[in-house]
């Protein structure tokens, strides 16, 4: 399974790309992650959560690719799923970490 | 009944609200009663020059400050009150900061465009330090949310607090007046404008803040906030240079100058931080060529157009044919008009 994180927007418009693969993670990490991308529902997402656009908030861009299945969604920071944060806090840790 | 004494509260003094509030004319009544109500905001709306007294304009300020703490939390807004308007210094610098550039910006709308605060009826300015990120990590962000403006305080290395920025709350204030006005969708063309005026603007404050000419200025956006890891000289230039080249964190600036250059992609709804660089460089060659400081006669010129001179969906070609006809007040054929016209035709919008 791939996840990729781009962030855009923000006062600076700084991009930030991160990604994971599952074949690089340690079983343990990996089997979390499957889990926290099921716990989001995440194949089920809307691909687009449609909010008045606040300027300046920052915009996640978040696609999981595992065998033929392939889903992104795009979300702005303050209208961002409970349910996603979970997944998007541990990509970025994970990355952070890298 | 609610009696205030805060002078700051109580433009319409306690004995003076109590008679109004048998006045005959009901205008004046609906003033008591908001002014004993403390909702002073609603009854300044309502005054006309007829009910104040001499010794009460003064009084009659916009200027309405409070700097809250989140604390590293991103949710729920606005956070502990720790700095109202009228109080002392407090020990947070990220909280002066605030409240100070919050007034440069309150005190440049008034003194150069006559505008009392954000929708030019005193409309409270609030603000939150120490904001957190969606993950509660430290924020290397501000922004305004339609009621308050939120300041991060940056990864320490390539950012600090972005409070120590003027042209920062500028901009974000900015976003607010635009909110009000002509209200620019934020994405694609109308949201590089939207961006455009928030950056133009916050440049704005800071030229007049330092009484710096044109030729003073650095045009340089977002300079302040850059952490000491940071290489690079700011995040924006309206100059026509990159603001940044091959730095090993920032990269290169990606900002076009020219109309043919202009983003065409999906990210960052449509570019609007990326494609603002062409009405930026617009009004930067624009406010070369008129002269002197760039508040008085470009400035002007650009603060007309977005309050009233744009539709919400409009286009880059819409802010040049807005901006031209507004340089006319100048006189048709002007030298401020050609100089309009002339900066619009060299970055490739007309």
């Amino acid at each position: 399974m791939q996840i990729t994180v781009e962030r855009s927007g923000g006062f600076t418009g700084m991009p930030l790309t991160l990604s994971i693969d599952t074949a690089h993670l340690a079983p343990e990490q990996a089997t979390h992650l499957r889990h926290l991308v099921e716990a989001a529902d995440f194949f089920h997402l809307p691909a687009t959560v449609s909010v008045p656009a606040q300027p300046d908030r920052f915009e996640y861009e978040v696609t999981v690719r595992e065998g033929d299945r392939k889903h992104t969604v795009t979300v702005g920071e303050a209208a961002m799923p409970e349910r996603l944060k979970p997944l998007l806090a541990w990509v970025i840790e994970a990355a952070r970490q890298r | 009944m609610h009696l205030c004494h805060h002078p700051l509260c109580c433009f319409v003094p306690p004995y003076m609200a109590e008679n109004l509030q048998t006045s005959d004319d009901p205008a004046v009544r609906q003033i008591a009663l908001a002014s004993l109500g403390n909702e002073y905001r609603t009854a300044r709306r309502l005054l006309t020059p007829q009910f104040l007294a001499p010794s009460l304009i003064g009084q009659v300020t916009g200027k309405e400050r409070y700097v809250f703490d989140m604390k590293g939390t991103s949710d729920p807004l606005p956070g502990k009150l720790v700095r109202r308007e009228g109080d002392r210094p407090v020990e947070d610098e990220a909280a002066n900061e605030a409240y100070d550039h919050t007034g440069d910006v309150y005190d440049f709308y008034q003194a150069v465009f006559g505008r009392d605060s954000l929708d030019d009826a005193g409309f409270p300015l609030r603000s939150s330090i120490h904001v957190g990120d969606t993950f509660d990590a430290p924020m290397s962000n501000a922004f305004f949310n339609g009621k308050q403006m939120a300041y991060g305080d940056g990864d320490g290395n390539l950012f600090t607090r972005f409070t120590k920025s003027l042209d920062v709350v500028g901009h974000e204030l900015t976003h607010g007046v635009l909110s009000f006005t002509s209200n620019l969708d934020y994405f694609d063309e109308s949201g590089a404008l939207n961006e455009s005026f928030a950056d133009i603007m916050g440049s704005l404050v800071n030229q007049w803040k330092h009484n710096q000419t044109v030729s003073q200025a650095d045009w340089y956006i977002g300079k302040e906030m850059l952490g000491p890891g940071a290489r690079i000289k700011g995040l924006r230039t309206m100059t026509g240079e990159k603001a940044y080249k091959g730095d090993p964190d920032f990269g290169t600036d990606p900002q076009p100058k020219h109309y043919r250059d202009r983003y065409r992609g999906g990210r960052n709804r449509g570019g609007v931080h990326v494609n603002s660089g062409i009405p930026n460089h617009a009004f930067y060659l624009a406010a070369m060529t008129i002269g002197g400081y760039a508040w008085e006669k470009t400035g002007k010129i650009w603060y007309a157009t977005m309050k009233s001179g744009l539709e919400s969906n409009a286009s880059f070609k819409d802010a040049a044919d807005a901006t031209i006809a507004v340089a006319g007040y100048y006189g048709n054929g002007s030298d401020e008009q050609k100089a309009v016209r002339s900066a619009w035709q060299q970055v490739g919008v007309i």
